[in-house]
């Protein structure tokens, strides 16, 4: 386990940064927070032989908030997101799920850009980012161009984004009045990917109806899904015990997941639906404002 | 009632060094990172050494070529099997005359486990020798092999050595008859039980240099607990044994791993081809991938007891699955035969301990050593019988447990006091009051588990240990004994040891450990042997000494022997603080009076034959360390995890020498238990090794584990130096019957099997509608 030799780069710009990894292409990586890219590398499942270096770029660790909606820059730090009281403000659920994200150690280097271009399908960020539809803003030789989250991530470990292009941003959309969120995972030790991950958002009218319901989950597949299924069972209804369990007996029915060596595909499944259930229990009552809330954080168990 | 301490007719208050928590003195270096480990070792002109390693479980090797990768730049030599003077040693690992086996270095025709090495490289730079690794060409025929250790043992089952079975040891125990015993219970109880493999998983994964010194002597420095693997490195090359010299430096954990040997031929073969020191250090992915690990157990028990809760009959079938060499698996069943019914007396007893070849990876010693896996079984047991019989699951053991001079199922006597009840209700006690379920889907828990532990080797081995103490000068003294300190504080305590008799203080004694040239021969830091066996040796020798300078510092001072006290540097005469002469002034008396300031000292352990070997009566182990735990969880049963929330582990060690350190292996030895009990795993599909990376062997980390609370008892009785037991390994075995029984009581399904998942209690919880499974 020793790390290959490799060339290092550390541009000063985006554009040089671009510049660079069109003139190695395939053989050039983007150095973020190093904390997924490093391990591959010290396992010989990554053998980049030039390593382009984004941390001295500028303006790309900006969190802006613009009333509810927030721009977070690819090299903000887990750490920063768990921590801005701006961020926490406008998107609480991203917030809440930064401090989920492995140790202490790995949110002070790991970056959200980083995290969103690795697309682990246990991650925390492309959760979240999956259930409020985040748009991953991306710089290329072309330009800039806006992808929405469903069309970002295309596999495992797999992103649209082009050989030679950058993640600069994570947008998230502004908060509707009654919105709520939920946060659910399960992991087998402290600091771990989560074996299975849920995050639900919930919009209710006056009378109480879910008008906007978003289920993800992570673990269970490629990537993170949306349980589409589960959310029409929501939609228009009264968000009530019954109709919860039913969203979740939906979630269980709609993952695939796989077995390995941490859980059977079976267990997986039946996970998938208890943390579903979690999270919408949690995301109800934070949408319903009251004080049976579940309170502030996620529910991870 | 823990008898008043006995040993040397003082109490506790009159030890002034013995029983003091002082800083070991190899700790300062640990925390500045000083301490020169074993891969810290640099030699000028140094290559690296480099295994390649069989990808398959089990394989013929029909092509071994390594032309090509010997004419590679930098690559100083390539070895195989049959550049070896010899592949291996024949040896008995039964050590009662029952078995011959030679387990190659280097694999010879064939591979019978995932990793097994088959050719060793030494290169200039790791580059050239990972090289020279992927230029050695090696066609496999790949075999099926034999992975299930319940199959394997099974008649007609595919050998994996030609010409042998795979049952390769049978150990038997017989006493009373159990059919009598069975046929006057109450109840009676039978469950099958299975423990995992583990790694040891130490902080300093298998690692060591060797080189040919100047006088022809190949030297090995590496991480091991045996540095007597000397004589088995010479008989490899092929030379007399003092030909070989092996030091171990500080260790950085063994657990056992570092007991049969790891890099030693490697590097000594790879040094004594080329003529050039040579390092290898293992990664931790070679290590989990390939070196022996705790033996998994099937464990079958039926028990019964009458209707007041006493145990009639204990019949236990054991069956551990050794991989495809013997190692130390036939004393390791040993152990397990012998503790097999737990700390409890037991009239009518049957066991049957066998150990199968598999194309696993191998296992060996581990902390615990086969004692602590029938933990989980005896203990699990007890719980449940009780519950057949409407009884408390502290009743049922208290009426049970042995007591100092009861009859053990070997039929020999318990040696010395049993302190169980007292054990127990500290343990109980220490939890304190019980914690609310932290919302609706969770259930709180509690358990309780005993154990003993042997500490020493099984007295037929006729243990002995030698130490060697001299003073200077300028009354610093210094200490030689060969005992590889494994971190637990080995040397440490053999300074507080003689500090205590000649009155040395602690600053002023150097300690030279672990050298197989230069420090007189112990006996390996295992079995929880080296306070018994060295510590002894210590005191023997630092009481020989002092009775040596006695009369002289008597001269000195005009006193009467017996009136002499030794401290602060000094001999005085009790009562009169003002008469008192420096150690330097009675060491240069001595030297004019041609009195000696050194001394060789041997402790000689119990020395007995085998037991019988179709009943297992006679002697077996010097003595035991007895203990209790207590654990409190909470489950949440819709996903099936189990939280930790509180921890007690309470041993009687007879005497604490360092309670710092008897501290620190009670913990340390608890967290190790628990890894075991709630995640860890070496999982293998079809003998290939599945969890080779820290991401998923689950050992605990830190926020995994609630303080454990270490309650230490010092009954005074202990076959140690000052009445002390052997702590090492005894902390081990307790957690896997405590937390299993706390996840019983929280839930009402006990877990028969380890390691105990999340999805393992989710699918009990599940499937319990349908059977009436006991608690
Ligand atoms: C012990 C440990 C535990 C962990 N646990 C978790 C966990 O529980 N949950 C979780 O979500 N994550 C976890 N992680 C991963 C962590 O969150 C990483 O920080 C994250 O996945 C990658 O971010 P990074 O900045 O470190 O990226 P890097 O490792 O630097 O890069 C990762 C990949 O993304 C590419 N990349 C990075 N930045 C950009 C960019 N701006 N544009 C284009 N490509 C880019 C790199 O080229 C590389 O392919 C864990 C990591 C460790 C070491």
């Amino acid at each position: 386990m020793y790390l290959p030799p490799f060339r290092y780069v550390a541009p000063r710009t985006l554009d040089e940064a671009i510049a660079l990894l069109r003139e190695h292409g395939d053989d050039a990586k983007v150095l973020a927070g190093g904390q997924s890219l490093l391990p591959l590398m010290m396992l010989g499942l990554a053998r980049p032989g030039v390593l382009v270096d984004v941390n001295g770029i500028p303006g790309l660790d900006r969190i802006e908030a613009d009333g509810d909606a927030v721009r977070v820059g690819a090299l903000v730090r887990h750490r920063a997101v768990e921590t801005d009281p701006r961020l926490r403000a406008a998107c609480p659920v991203l917030a809440d799920a930064a401090p989920l994200i492995g140790n202490i150690r790995v949110r002070h280097r790991g970056t959200v850009g980083g995290s969103l271009a690795h697309a682990d399908p246990a991650a925390e960020v492309p959760l979240v980012a999956t259930a409020l539809g985040a748009t991953v803003e991306v710089r290329g030789a072309g330009g800039a161009r806006d992808i929405p989250v469903h069309e970002f991530f295309r596999g495992y470990l797999e992103t649209a984004l082009g050989p030679a292009e950058v993640v600069t941003a994570l947008r998230l959309p502004a908060r509707g009045p009654r919105m709520g969120y939920g946060l659910a995972e399960l992991v087998r030790r402290s600091g771990d990917f989560a074996t299975v991950s849920a995050c639900a958002v919930l919009g209710l009218d006056g009378g109480g109806r879910c008008t906007h319901a978003a289920v993800a989950i992570g673990g269970v597949g490629p990537s993170a899904l949306r349980m589409r299924g589960a959310e029409r069972l929501l939609i228009g209804q009264l968000p009530g015990d019954r109709t919860l369990d039913d969203a979740a007996d939906a979630v269980r029915a709609e993952v695939a997941p796989e077995s390995d060596v941490h859980a059977s595909a079976d267990y997986r499944r039946a996970m998938a639906r208890v943390m579903a259930r979690r999270a919408l229990g949690a995301a109800v009552a934070r949408a319903g404002g009251e004080s049976r809330a579940a309170g502030p954080g996620a529910v991870r168990s | 009632m823990i008898p008043e301490p006995r040993a040397d007719g003082l109490s506790p208050a009159a030890y002034r060094v013995v029983g003091r928590a002082l800083p070991r003195f190899d700790v300062a270096d640990k925390v500045r990172g000083a301490t020169q480990y074993a891969a810290d070792w640099q030699m000028p002109g140094m290559l690296v050494g480099r295994i390649l390693r069989s990808i398959y479980p089990c394989a013929r090797i029909r092509r071994l070529d390594v032309a090509r990768a010997r004419a590679l730049p930098g690559v100083a030599v390539v070895l195989t099997a049959r550049d070896l003077p010899r592949s291996g040693v024949e040896e008995d690992p039964t050590g009662a005359g029952l078995l011959r086996f030679t387990t190659p270095i280097l694999a010879d025709g064939v591979v019978r486990y995932q990793g097994e090495p088959v050719a060793i490289v030494a290169a200039a730079s790791d580059a050239s020798a990972r090289a020279a690794l992927a230029a050695i060409e090696v066609e496999y025929e790949p075999l099926p092999g034999v992975h299930d250790a319940e199959a394997a043992a099974r008649r007609g089952a595919e050998r994996v050595h030609e010409g042998r079975d795979n049952v390769f040891v049978h150990w038997k125990l017989r006493r009373g008859d159990v059919e009598t015993g069975f046929r006057g219970a109450a109840a009676v109880v039978e469950r099958t039980y299975r423990t995992q493999r583990v790694d040891h998983a130490y902080l300093e994964p298998e690692a060591g240099v060797a080189w040919v010194d100047a006088d022809g002597v190949i030297t090995v420095r590496a991480s091991s607990q045996v540095i007597e693997h000397f004589r088995a490195l010479a008989e490899i090359l092929g030379l007399p044994h003092n030909r070989v010299r092996v030091i171990a430096p500080f260790l950085g954990g063994g657990f056992g791993g570092k007991e049969d040997m790891t890099v030693e031929p490697y590097v000594a073969a790879l040094a004594w081809a080329t003529g050039r020191p040579v390092r290898m250090v293992w990664g931790r992915d070679e290590s989990l991938l390939a070196r022996p690990k705790r033996h998994a157990f099937v464990m079958r028990y039926k028990t019964g007891a009458a209707r007041d809760g006493s145990l009639l009959a204990q019949e236990i079938s054991l069956l551990a699955d050794a991989g495809p060499y013997p190692l130390l698996s036939p004393r390791v069943l040993f152990a397990a035969l012998v503790v097999g019914c737990g700390p409890y007396r037991v009239p009518h007893v049957r066991i049957d301990a066998r150990a199968v070849f598999t194309n696993n990876v191998p296992a060996s010693a581990m902390r615990g050593f086969g004692a602590m896996q029938m933990t989980f079984a005896y203990e699990a047991q007890m719980d449940l019988i009780a519950h057949a019989l409407g009884m408390p699951p502290a009743a049922i053991r208290e009426r049970n447990f042995l007591r100092k001079g009861d009859r053990l199922p070997t039929g020999e006597a318990a040696g010395t006091y049993v302190a169980l009840p007292e054990l127990l209700r500290r343990a109980q006690d220490a939890l304190g009051e019980r914690s609310r379920p932290s919302g609706p889907t969770a259930r709180v828990g509690r358990g309780i588990a005993c154990n003993m532990q042997p500490y020493g080797r099984t007295v037929w081995f006729q243990d002995r240990a030698s130490a060697w103490l001299g003073l200077e000068a300028d009354g610093s003294l210094v200490i030689r004994a060969g005992v590889p300190d494994l971190g637990g504080g080995q040397a440490a305590s053999l300074a507080q040891i003689a500090a205590e008799v000649l009155g040395v203080s602690v600053e002023r004694i150097r300690v030279h450990v672990g050298d197989s040239a230069l420090t007189p021969l112990a006996g390996g830091t295992f079995a929880t042997r080296q306070l018994y066996m060295s510590g002894n040796a210590a005191l023997r020798c630092a009481r020989e000494l002092r009775a040596e300078i006695a009369p002289v510092a008597a001269a000195l001072l005009e006193a009467a022997e017996a009136d002499l006290e030794f401290a602060d540097d000094h001999v005085g005469v009790a009562g009169a603080p003002d008469r008192r002469v420096s150690l330097a002034r009675v060491v240069a008396e001595c030297s004019r009076r041609g009195v000696p300031v050194s001394r060789l000292s041997a402790f000689q352990g119990e020395r007995s034959a085998p037991p019988d070997l179709d009943t297992g009566q006679g002697r077996t182990f010097p003595d035991y360390t007895y203990g209790c735990h207590a654990a409190e969880v909470e489950v949440d049963t819709e996903t099936g995890e189990t939280r930790l929330l509180k921890y007690a582990a309470c041993h009687d060690v007879g005497r604490a020498i360092n309670p710092q350190s008897v501290a620190g292996q009670i913990q340390g030895g608890a967290a190790m238990g628990i890894g075991q009990a709630l995640g860890e795993e070496i999982a293998l599909e079809a003998g290939v090794n599945l969890t080779t990376l820290f991401a998923n062997y689950l050992m605990p980390t830190a926020p995994d584990l609630p303080d454990i609370q270490a309650i230490v008892l010092e009954s005074g009785e202990g076959r140690g130096p000052f009445g002390a037991r052997g702590i090492g390994e005894p902390p081990t075995g307790p957690p896997l019957a405590t937390i299993a029984a706390a996840v019983a009581d929280a839930t009402g399904v006990r877990p028969l099997e380890l390691p105990i998942t999340p999805e393992r209690v989710f699918r009990a919880l599940a499937g319990r509608a349908g059977t009436k499974e006991g608690r």
